[in-house]
């Protein structure tokens, strides 16, 4: 009878334990693009390697590349009473409403790598990350100083529909627009961020347009490589015309400098999954965020390529 | 019925076969060559590069990745096992596998060993397919999913590197203009070929998928011959993924997404019967040749991708209805 | 004892569904509650409505691939619309757009008798490139998202719209397929359509509106994502369709044709989505969860072969594949 009666309390001082300890890590849902992917991978590793160190539980969720999923993830934060949620969009539109519930619940949400629509803005505290936009924007301004503001250019584009694909081809023809160059776009064609699909495309807009191609723009190293494998085919010991991808992966770093590459942008996935992490962690506390917090864009040709780190 | 006399029923049914057809299959045949003419005619009329060695050189580079699955995938349609859908993950295994291993054994092990691992995907497929009497799409389907998987939890999503950029001077090396990696598709599609219409192995293949018990009946060993299917798609998707990781010289888990549906429309253009029992090499080759003609003609002539995919759609619509249509009127 | 095998076995979806919320409960922390069951349901109520459909065309001894790029399309007319006919309206729209899909695949499969499986591949193509050409393959907004908010709400703490209408619909067909004589045609057609149509029964038509039905269904889930999340987008729905029919046939409908139940499917659909809710508790990688379904699947249709082969009721094995009669 005695200890029956003492367990009670125990248990009851166990309960209350956990619970304080439960309450004091803060847990944060991470709604990533993938798992397993050449640049969500290394930021996702940043991410939970710097929560680890702040002392927060990381709750991480994998849209594999499919939006729908991701809506219904946010969805599965807000029933899981996350004290907040860090989503990569993969849509500029389609989490709006996942995110009005959110703040609905009182969660505060940032968005980590790509922005949303301006509907969004309400409901996020913060846009921390590259802006693919602004990186398409960089890209024409680089291709336009390699190209002297005059000349016609292709375009590989990523998956049509996709995020990444339309902000780096809208930044990339707006700053053109924009700067009044007249740099002319010949095609564009999409190559799903696959070499092989870049290497077959590039490959005929070769055959197609020949020596009218004086510039390319690659919406990343990836398929910009793709590109260069397919000149070379057809022009052995051509030299290739200026080329700009975006990534900063490193066997575009070793292209820039054999000269087969104008640029590449680096947004490293590093300071991406970092920063995101850290902002949250300032919003937890209760301190004010900035609106927009970018990570660093860094435009590398072959003058500054041995000073800077490619991305991965 | 007796063994002699089930045997006795398909070579007639067979002979039959090819008499009432032989006009159609002609016809059909035909079909698809008039099809490759029409496009290369409108396409040198419509766009000066086209009719170009370099461009026939290019569409022959381009299509020898997809061709060598479609070697494979023509067993699998014949022998009346519908689709193989872990072309995919066997492409990844093959690429990813084929880079990864360079550093430790050197290329040429890493190739063999890449290919052998594919192979042993097939080998599982098979056995879930011929023995276990598992439906094709679902058994491929299901162990496609579980082999991708593995690629990406083997390599945590990163791409890989080759190391030894040697190896791929091999593959874009060129004999006559033509570069080896076109050669080796020629190749495997010549064995291919010899297999499927000269050898025992190629008549059981039919046999079995014409009429599954009538080949039992007559001592074909049809559930090896059904697995024998799987296992050699798998064999060649590896190959044709080695080839790709060195081409390319990286590689990552989804490099060969979409690669079951060009090969299984290829096949199927090319008029092959996805019921099995009909269907050779050259009909298969003839439909990767007509397909991938015209879209290097969309692409030359500036059509978009996503409009692409509407095009390729109503083709394979078109030519299946038509071959059917045809069929029929022959058979009537 | 044989006999406990033998009925662990015929409800073996019940038993892997159980199983895996007996571990789940177990190992994830805070896993049993009614919002989770609120956040399973709505999650497997998307692909269970596809799963519907295709659960109907599958016993009709067909497939079809087309259901994702319907969804979309479906989804984009829905938002569209909104601006010129108003939600209701162009809702109502979108779903036709998926009737008119199953209207396309349906001829193709039962008056140019084209093979079900070629002819939705190539209307897979077609319909996804329509779906890009009338977005220019960028996102479109709905007009209203206090709608969507809405939409999510969960009543009873369980139920969403969506996945109440998904239940009411998974009876339904639970009713169809037992009660009616319409039903009993249908698992006639897809065992064997020939001596079905030898006994009055009109295969083609039964097969035609298989088409068209599964479709709609589509198209009902397709507009429902899209009011969700105030979206028409062409990407929708590219990953759907794998994961339906695995949903279908884990719940044991087979397609060859001629079997299966939508009691089945619920199973499926409510394993599937089980697994996917725990696994996420846990942050399991997503290809890790690709591995585990891929092997319940694997595990599951072995087990079914285990059941016909080893029955007391032992079939005469037809190993020539009956499915998509319709080329012959």
């Amino acid at each position: 009878m005695i200890g029956k009666t003492a367990t009670v309390p125990a248990i009851a001082a166990v309960a209350l334990l956990a619970s304080t300890a439960f309450a004091s890590a803060k847990t944060v849902c991470y709604v990533t693009a993938a798992d397993s992917h050449a640049y969500a991978t290394p930021a996702n590793v940043a991410l939970n390697d710097r929560a680890k160190e702040l002392g927060i539980e990381i709750l991480s969720l994998s849209q594999n590349f499919d939006v729908q999923t991701g809506t219904e993830q946010v969805s599965t934060c807000i029933a899981r009473k996350a004290d907040g949620i860090i989503l990569w969009p993969l849509d500029p539109q389609a989490y709006i409403p996942a995110l009005a519930r959110a703040k609905q619940a009182n969660i505060p949400a940032i968005l980590i790598n790509s922005p949303m629509a301006e509907q969004a803005n309400e409901f996020i505290k913060s846009f921390t990350g590259p802006d693919v936009y602004e990186e398409g924007k960089l890209a024409a301004d680089s291709l336009n100083e390699a190209m002297k503001g005059e000349g016609a250019v292709v375009v590989i584009a990523g998956q049509a529909g996709n995020g990444t694909t339309i902000g780096r081809v809208g930044g990339f023809v707006d700053r053109l627009k924009e700067t009044g160059s007249k740099i002319e776009v010949l095609d564009t064609v999409n190559a799903d961020f696959d070499q092989q699909k870049a290497l077959v495309a590039s490959r005929d807009l070769i055959t197609r347009f020949g020596d009218k191609i004086t510039g390319v723009y690659a919406n990343d190293d990836t398929m910009a490589r793709g590109f260069i494998d397919a000149w070379k085919e057809a022009n052995a010991g051509k030299p290739t015309p200026p080329i700009v991808g975006i990534n900063g992966q490193r066997d575009a770093f070793d292209s820039i400098r054999s000269g087969e590459m104008y640029s590449t942008i680096v947004q490293s996935p590093v300071e991406d999954g970092k920063l995101a992490i850290n902002t949250m962690a300032e919003i937890l506390d209760g301190k004010e965020v900035n609106a927009r917090l970018p990570i660093p864009l860094t435009v590398v040709t072959k003058a500054n390529v041995d000073s800077v780190e490619p991305a991965f | 019925m007796t063994d002699v006399a089930a045997m006795g029923q398909t070579t007639k049914d067979g002979a039959r076969f090819n008499q009432g057809n032989r006009l159609v299959g002609l016809l059909s045949r035909a079909g698809l060559l008039l099809a490759i003419l029409a496009v290369i005619l409108y396409g040198s009329i419509s766009n000066p590069v086209f009719f170009t060695a370099g461009n026939f050189v290019n569409v022959l580079t381009s299509m020898s990745i997809v061709g060598i699955v479609v070697v494979g995938m023509t067993f699998v349609l014949v022998v009346g096992g519908m689709a193989d859908l872990s072309v995919p993950a066997t492409i990844a295994c093959g690429a990813i596998l084929c880079l990864a291993l360079q550093a430790y054994i050197g290329p040429v092990p890493a190739f063999a060993v890449a290919v052998l691992l594919a192979g042993v995907t097939g080998l599982v497929n098979g056995v879930l397919v011929g023995y276990v009497g598992i439906n094709p799409i679902i058994a491929t389907l299901g162990m496609g999913t579980i082999v991708l998987g593995i690629v990406q939890a083997a390599v945590g999503g990163v791409i890989v590197y080759g190391a030894d950029p040697s190896s791929a001077d091999f593959v874009k090396s060129r004999i006559f203009g033509v570069p080896m990696i076109a050669i080796i598709f020629i190749a495997i599609a010549i064995i291919g070929n010899f297999v499927l219409s000269r050898t025992f192995w190629g008549r059981w293949t039919i046999a079995t998928g014409g009429n599954y018990s009538a080949a039992e009946a007559s001592a074909v060993p049809v559930r090896a011959v059904r697995a024998g299917a799987f296992v050699i798609t798998a064999f060649a998707a590896g190959i044709s993924g080695g080839l790709l990781g060195l081409t390319l010289q990286s590689a990552r888990p989804l490099v060969g997404q979409g690669y079951e549906f060009s090969a299984i429309t290829a096949v199927v253009v090319g008029g092959v019967s996805i019921m099995g029992g009909f269907g050779s090499i050259p009909r298969a080759m003839a439909g990767l040749v007509f397909v991938q003609l015209l879209t290097n003609v969309m692409v030359l002539q500036g059509v978009r991708t996503p409009i692409q995919g509407f095009v390729l759609g109503l083709l394979i619509a078109g030519a299946v209805a038509l071959d059917i249509a045809l069929r029929k009127r022959g058979v009537a | 004892m044989s006999a406990f095998v033998s009925t662990l076995l015929r409800y073996r979806v019940a038993v892997i569904l159980g199983l895996t919320l007996l571990v789940a409960a177990m190992i994830v922390p805070g896993f049993v509650s009614l919002t989770t069951l609120s956040l399973g349901l709505d999650r497997g109520s998307t692909i269970g409505l596809i799963a519907i459909g295709l659960t109907v065309l599958l016993i009709a001894g067909q497939i079809d691939l087309s259901v994702g790029s319907v969804f979309a399309v479906a989804g984009i007319v829905a938002v569209m619309l909104q601006p010129m006919l108003g939600m209701g309206p162009a809702a109502v729209v979108g779903v036709l757009a998926g009737t008119a899909a199953g209207i396309v695949n349906g001829c193709l499969v039962v008056f140019l008798r084209v093979n079900s499986l070629v002819a939705t591949l190539a209307t897979m193509l077609i319909f996804r490139s329509i779906a890009h050409w009338m977005t220019a393959s960028q996102p479109i907004p709905g007009t209203d998202i206090m709608f969507s908010i809405t939409l999510s709400e969960i009543y009873l703490q369980v139920f969403t719209v969506r996945s109440g209408l998904f239940l009411v619909s998974i009876l339904l067909l639970h009713v169809w397929l037992t009660r009616t004589v319409a039903g009993r045609n249908l698992f006639a057609v897809g065992s064997n359509a020939l001596s079905a149509e030898a006994s009055g029964i009109s295969s083609d038509r039964i097969m035609f509106s298989s088409f068209v039905f599964a479709s709609t269904l589509a198209g009902v889930a397709g507009v429902l994502q899209s009011l969700a999340t105030n979206t028409g987008s062409p990407v929708y729905g590219s990953e759907l369709t794998v994961a339906v029919i695995a949903a279908v046939v884990v719940g044991g409908t087979r397609l060859e044709g001629g079997r299966g139940s939508a009691l089945g499917t619920l199973g499926g659909v409510l394993t599937i989505a089980a697994l996917t809710t725990a696994m996420e508790f846990q942050s399991v990688p997503a290809y890790m969860q690709q591995v585990a379904s891929g092997l319940i699947l694997i595990l599951l249709v072995v087990l079914d072969r285990t059941v016909r082969t080893g029955g007391k009721t032992r079939r005469k094995r037809c190993p020539r594949l009956t499915l998509f009669i319709s080329n012959r």
